[in-house]
């Protein structure tokens, strides 16, 4: 029959070239057994249109040979978890990583808006390429495993490994929920005071921060810059007003209850004396005490905390927009639990 | 209303053809306790029943075949070469533990229901 012909050729052109041929010869005897059942029953050959009828209900010929496929997907059920942790484990670093490194190089060479928007459009080529190097791997991974019997390897987290033991406490995730007892409240406010004090100290006796090493600091030929001071003041007005707030909360019998936003609110006001300090006049922020001053080291010396300043910006940043992030979701999934 | 029916119907004929899957491997090998070949073997199991389509039958034997639960060998019958299928000794093997489970999990859903 013609038409059966033309059909097991086209369903030859998707089966796997080394199996081909003997799937064929198979499929063949038990399509012509069924067809001469079907001819003996109707006592004549079927009509063109019986043929065609018939011949559809066995399938497209894409769909038939795709059923002889050894594996028909990339990455299989057992795999998936691990493929799935170690993509969104990958995706949060190398974001963080490409990010904060384009940002200082990008701030390094004189910021513009068309460079940080380079940066925003060079993200999604990021993901992509780490996507389908992180997809291939496992599916070579699921392949070995099931071309070759091998065991699938699995990640700790997920594999046979694991222990209840090593789970994470309960509320060590984000601690708001977790009661704050009066003698930690208490030994806070008091370490608190403690410190503020330290704090305003150190100008007076620099020995305070650097030990006996202040004397020699104080011989070196080189002093602070004028932009420390506004650093200073600003550090002691956050570290006074957080105190203030602590104290406040001593006494008005909220102490119990520690407060997320609140943690991340003081985070972001430290961007405020980081950016005091980043916008010094020339980035300098160590300036020659006299002629005995090396011009390079003080050079070297300003471009270095300058470039470290700025990481450390970006950190917070980023720290900042993550937390932001999974507050939001948070709030998001309460209020539709609510 | 329609729209809701259609997706009531797509979710049964998904759990259905989840639960038949395991059953249609159980039902092939205690067919093949006797030697057939591909269509004799669909014939079989419609006449008691089981209904496959062809496109799944064929493919399964294959499969069944490279785990080494059945052995296979062409052979000419009414002058035409043919696969003969067959339970291998590991099939047997495979095949009491799986009757096994499987009146195991029957008794417990009649208890169940």
């Amino acid at each position: 029959m013609e038409l059966l012909d033309r059909y097991l050729q086209a369903v030859k052109k998707h089966l796997p070239w080394q199996r081909q041929d003997d799937i064929i010869a198979e499929l063949r005897a038990n399509l012509e057994a069924q067809l001469e059942d079907k001819e003996t029953e109707l006592g004549r050959p079927l009509t063109k249109q019986e043929a065609e009828e018939w011949l559809k209900q066995l399938g497209s010929p894409i769909q038939v040979a795709a059923r002889y496929q050894r594996q028909q997907y990339l990455i299989g059920p057992t795999l998936f978890p691990t493929y799935w942790y170690v993509l969104k484990l990958a995706f949060f670093w190398l974001t963080t990583v490409y990010v904060v490194a384009r940002v200082i190089t990008v701030a390094a060479q004189g910021s513009s808006v068309e460079a940080y928007a380079g940066i925003a459009l060079g993200l999604p080529w990021i993901w992509l390429v780490n996507a389908a190097i992180i997809t291939l791997i496992f599916a070579a991974i699921e392949l070995s495993g099931t071309q070759f019997g091998g065991k699938i390897a699995q990640i700790p987290p997920m594999g046979a490994g694991w222990s209840p033991l090593d789970l994470p406490p309960v509320g060590a995730g984000d601690g708001e929920d977790k009661p704050w007892s009066f003698a930690k409240a208490i030994a806070e406010v008091i370490f608190g005071c403690l410190f503020f004090a330290w704090l305003l100290l150190v100008p007076h006796y620099p020995f305070l921060m650097f030990g006996p090493g202040a004397w020699y600091l104080a011989s070196l030929p080189y002093t602070l810059a004028h932009a420390w001071w506004p650093f200073y003041w600003c550090m002691v007005a956050i570290n006074g007003f957080e105190l203030m707030w602590k104290i406040a909360d001593l006494t008005g019998g909220a102490w119990h209850k520690r407060k997320l936003w609140r943690h991340w609110a003081m985070h972001l006001l430290s961007l405020i004396p980081l950016g005091i300090l980043l916008a010094a006049p020339g980035q300098q922020l160590f300036l020659a005490k006299n002629a005995a001053a090396n011009a390079k080291a003080l050079s070297d010396a300003n471009k270095g905390l300058h470039t470290a300043l700025m990481i450390a910006v970006a950190v917070v940043a980023l720290q900042i927009v993550w937390h932001a992030g999974k507050m939001a979701v948070e709030s998001y999934r309460k209020r539709l639990a609510a | 209303m329609g729209y809701s029916m259609t997706l009531t119907e797509n979710l049964f004929e998904n759990l259905r053809l989840e639960l038949r899957r395991g059953c249609l491997t159980l039902a092939v090998l205690a067919q093949l306790k006797q030697e057939h070949y591909g269509y004799t073997l669909r014939k079989a199991l419609a006449e008691r029943g089981m209904e496959i389509d062809e496109s799944t039958l064929y493919p399964l034997l294959r499969r069944l075949e490279a785990q080494g639960l059945l052995t296979s060998e062409w052979r000419e019958e009414e002058k035409r070469n043919k696969r003969f299928y067959k339970l291998s000794s590991d099939g047997e093997q495979i095949f009491a533990r799986l009757l096994e489970e499987w009146n195991a999990i029957n008794t417990s859903i009649t208890n169940l229901l």
